[in-house]
């Protein structure tokens, strides 16, 4: 038996009974470090402190409180345990519902109740056998260091091959966070094609798609649900695959029966929510954005917009007599939650009063004025970019609450900032005839192609010529800024002061005032960190 | 309503139920074994002890079966098949059994070739199977249990070895029927054969479908349960 006097053990539940019975059990098995909590909160906290060994942890921890999973995914996340603890998750019953919500972060093992003594020696056992045959790539994941990672795979491959199967979730994760995309490709369609696994199919399909593969994405998330009709990830990627086909109302079906699976998942309801906002499903959106407020409160990926979400599908629920008590009660909740929150975001600020103001502008002209005129003040000094998104509700939310001026002012700024993108350009077209401000981006957006076709061609000197004939009629556009940036970059020293560094760094220095939920946030870092150094 | 869906209904009333008896149960096991815990030797090893345990297995055993039948019907059951120590998981198996092999006195022992330790199936699935094999075989075995590991052709064949009287000779005869579900006086032991036939036939490479085989004879002489898993 293994020696576990000197080791550190983590009992987490919320029954006092259940803590003393493990105790004593520990007790049995000579450990002698035994520290307990009662909540995900406080066992997060004793991780911040001291480097647990084993953690027992129990899945459900009462109503409105953090779960084991996502205990479990904050521990991984923020980094509080290495990887060669070991995380035995303690369950009542094996709930489905659990069990598919860790695809990305899973226990080392699930311990169902009651157990006895020897099941537990046994597990315990066992999982540090395990942990010390993986010992080299566990030691390199802690490191970060993806290379290290795969390089240990291959060396525990050959020293033992009849364990290879239990490295190449390791090994794909490491192929895919060094951006080896033709090697993981490879590597999943051998897995697929030996032992279809889960997530090697869900890993496919996200490669396909990120590389604009859709079709193919989609005909491997049909041939995946047929053998794992269960598993809510592969209906999710079922669902981008969709909606990157504008069949939008097909997308949301699609996340419904996932969430039908498995709905404890922010993301997936969030997801839904919009979805469903963009089907003018009110009912469906405001739903599933409740849901995502009520599961993210206590979760890493609670979201504002989910707040604004919902309170949105409200607001378009309701009838033209305005809406009810209830109704406007809700809102409000949601909305202060959001001000409360995010006392340093502008935009979020501007966003939840002028939702707000528009809730009220029926039963209640008098505060929503008051609010709309605190959002106009604070919209003024904003500098940084609102999500296009975000950008064209508050504009279509301002012509509701009769400050025409401003709604105008913002769409040419969002002209300005993504005019070079025609999915906004038709959004915008929605919401004004007017050509000044449908055209006023045209020019740039055509000197921009431009630019890229000359750039492509290698004549350095006449792109930039280009691009910055561009950025001069539209200085806040994304594109071509990044455009210009590249452009400067190629062929540049970045060690020595240069005319073309300094002009880069003016332009990239503009577009970072953009929302880091824009896709092209990790291009604008990728040049940030080549112009100003890492 | 029409009778179909007052059917349906019926089934997910006595399938929640069923789910409160196992909480209950489950609650009853935790107690009884840190009550056992604060008694002395002498009291704790006693013939009734023995009783207490291997009933709450079998219910517990039991009432996982239900379950499972249960969201087999409705077509819950999700398949997570990943690779696994066998090893591994045929001791955690005889684990939870632990107390009651001790104390009737049964010599429980595995085998599995050391050239495949590993195996890929649903561990969840494949471990109610196999908890209600262990449970069958304790009944009836005299002193021994033995759990084999092999490899048949790339399949991964489970056996659960008994020195028992063995299956009745009806039953070894009869027993696709009782994989079909079609033998209506089936017992514990044929719903038992019904419910690891489904799940070993939800495991499937390459056409080939898991299926289960009942015999007599084996190293032990008595009772032979085989799961074939390709």
């Amino acid at each position: 038996m293994l020696s576990y006097h000197q080791k550190r053990f983590l009992i987490v539940d919320d029954f006092s009974d259940f803590r003393s019975s493990i105790r004593s059990m520990l007790r049995e098995l000579g450990v002698k470090d035994v520290d307990t909590a009662d909540s995900g909160e406080q066992a997060l906290r004793m991780c911040s402190q001291k480097a647990y060994d084993f953690i027992l942890q129990d899945f459900h921890l009462g109503d409105g409180k953090k779960n084991g999973q996502q205990v479990l995914e904050d521990l991984m996340e923020e980094k509080l345990i290495s990887h060669e603890a070991v995380f035995v998750m303690v369950t009542a019953e094996t709930s489905q519902a659990m069990v598919l919500s860790a695809l990305e972060h899973e226990p080392d093992a699930y311990l169902t109740k009651p157990f006895n003594r020897s099941s537990l020696a046994q597990r315990l056992e066992r999982l540090v056998q395990r942990k010390t045959l993986l010992k080299p790539i566990l030691q390199a994941l802690d490191r970060g260091k993806p290379m290290e990672v795969f390089n240990a795979c291959i060396a525990l491959c050959k020293q033992d091959i009849r364990y290879s199967p239990l490295c190449l979730r390791y090994r794909a994760d490491a192929l895919r966070d060094l951006n080896q995309t033709e090697a993981l490709e490879r590597l999943y369609d051998s897995i697929i094609a030996d032992r279809p696994l889960p997530w090697a199919y869900v890993g496919l399909g996200k490669l396909l798609f990120k590389r604009g593969q859709v079709s193919q994405a989609k005909g491997l998330y049909e041939k995946a649900l047929k053998t794992f009709p269960m598993m809510p990830a592969l209906y999710d990627g079922m669902a981008d695959v969709l909606v990157a086909e504008g069949d939008t109302k097909g997308a949301q079906q699609v996340l419904e029966e996932a969430i039908r699976l498995s709905p404890l998942a922010v993301r997936r309801q969030a997801m839904l929510g919009k979805l469903a906002m963009t089907n003018e499903d009110f009912d469906t959106a405001s739903r599933a954005y409740r849901q995502a407020v009520s599961q993210g409160a206590q979760s890493r990926f609670k979201d504002a917009e989910s707040n604004l979400g919902l309170a949105h599908a409200l607001i378009s629920k309701g009838s033209e007599r305005g809406l009810d008590t209830r109704t406007r009660l809700e809102i409000n909740t949601t909305l202060s939650a959001v001000a409360k929150d995010n006392p340093t975001d502008p935009g979020l600020q501007i966003r939840a009063r002028l939702m707000k103001a528009t809730s009220l502008l029926l039963n209640d002209a008098e505060t929503a004025d008051k609010l709309t005129e605190q959002a106009l003040l604070r919209l003024d000094g904003m500098e940084q970019f609102m999500s296009a998104e975000a950008a064209l509700l508050v504009a279509k939310q301002l012509q509701i609450l009769g400050q025409a001026e401003a709604g105008t002012s913002m769409l040419k700024n969002c002209v300005e900032i993504y005019g070079d993108d025609p999915a906004v350009m038709k959004d915008i077209a929605k919401l004004t005839d007017d050509p000044a401000i449908l055209n006023s981006g045209n020019a740039a957006a055509d000197l921009n192609r431009e630019g890229v076709r000359v750039y492509k061609t290698g004549n350095l000197q006449e792109a930039r010529k280009i691009f910055r004939k561009a950025l001069a009629m539209q200085p806040k556009n994304i594109s071509i800024a990044l455009n210009m940036a590249q452009s400067l970059l190629h062929g540049t020293d970045t060690s020595v002061a240069s005319a073309e560094l300094d002009e880069c760094r003016m332009s990239l220095k503009m577009v970072g005032l953009m929302p880091e939920t824009d896709a092209r946030f990790p291009r604008y870092q990728k040049l940030k960190s080549k112009a100003f150094g890492a | 309503m029409n009778e179909q869906q007052q059917a349906l209904d019926f089934s997910t009333v006595i399938a929640s139920t069923v789910h409160d008896m196992k909480n209950s149960l489950a609650m009853l096991m935790q107690a009884q074994s840190q009550w056992l815990a604060r008694l002395p030797d002498t009291a704790r090893q006693t013939p009734e002890q023995g009783v207490i345990d291997f009933e709450f297995a079998h219910l517990n055993g039991m009432l996982v079966q239900l379950l499972g039948l249960y969201k087999l019907g409705v077509n819950q059951m999700p398949l997570q098949p990943a690779y696994h120590e066998l090893d591994d998981f045929i001791e955690a198996q005889l684990a939870c059994h632990h107390e009651v092999l001790a104390s009737r006195g049964i010599m429980a022992s595995y085998e599995v070739d050391p050239l495949s330790p590993l195996g890929f199936f649903d561990r969840e699935l494949i471990a109610s199977v196999l908890a209600n094999c262990i449970n069958n075989a304790i009944r009836h075995a005299r002193h021994a249990i033995l759990i084999t590991v092999s490899d048949a052709a790339g399949q991964l064949v489970l056996t659960i070895n008994d020195d028992g009287d063995g299956y009745p000779a009806q039953m070894i005869e009869h027993q696709a029927d009782y994989v079909q579900g079609i033998n209506q006086s089936s017992g514990s032991t044929g719903l038992g054969l019904y419910f690891a036939g489904r799940i070993a036939a939800l495991h499937q490479r390459n056409g080939v479908v898991g299926r289960t085989e009942i015999n007599n004879g084996g190293p032990l002489g008595g009772g032979v349960f085989s799961l074939y898993l390709p």
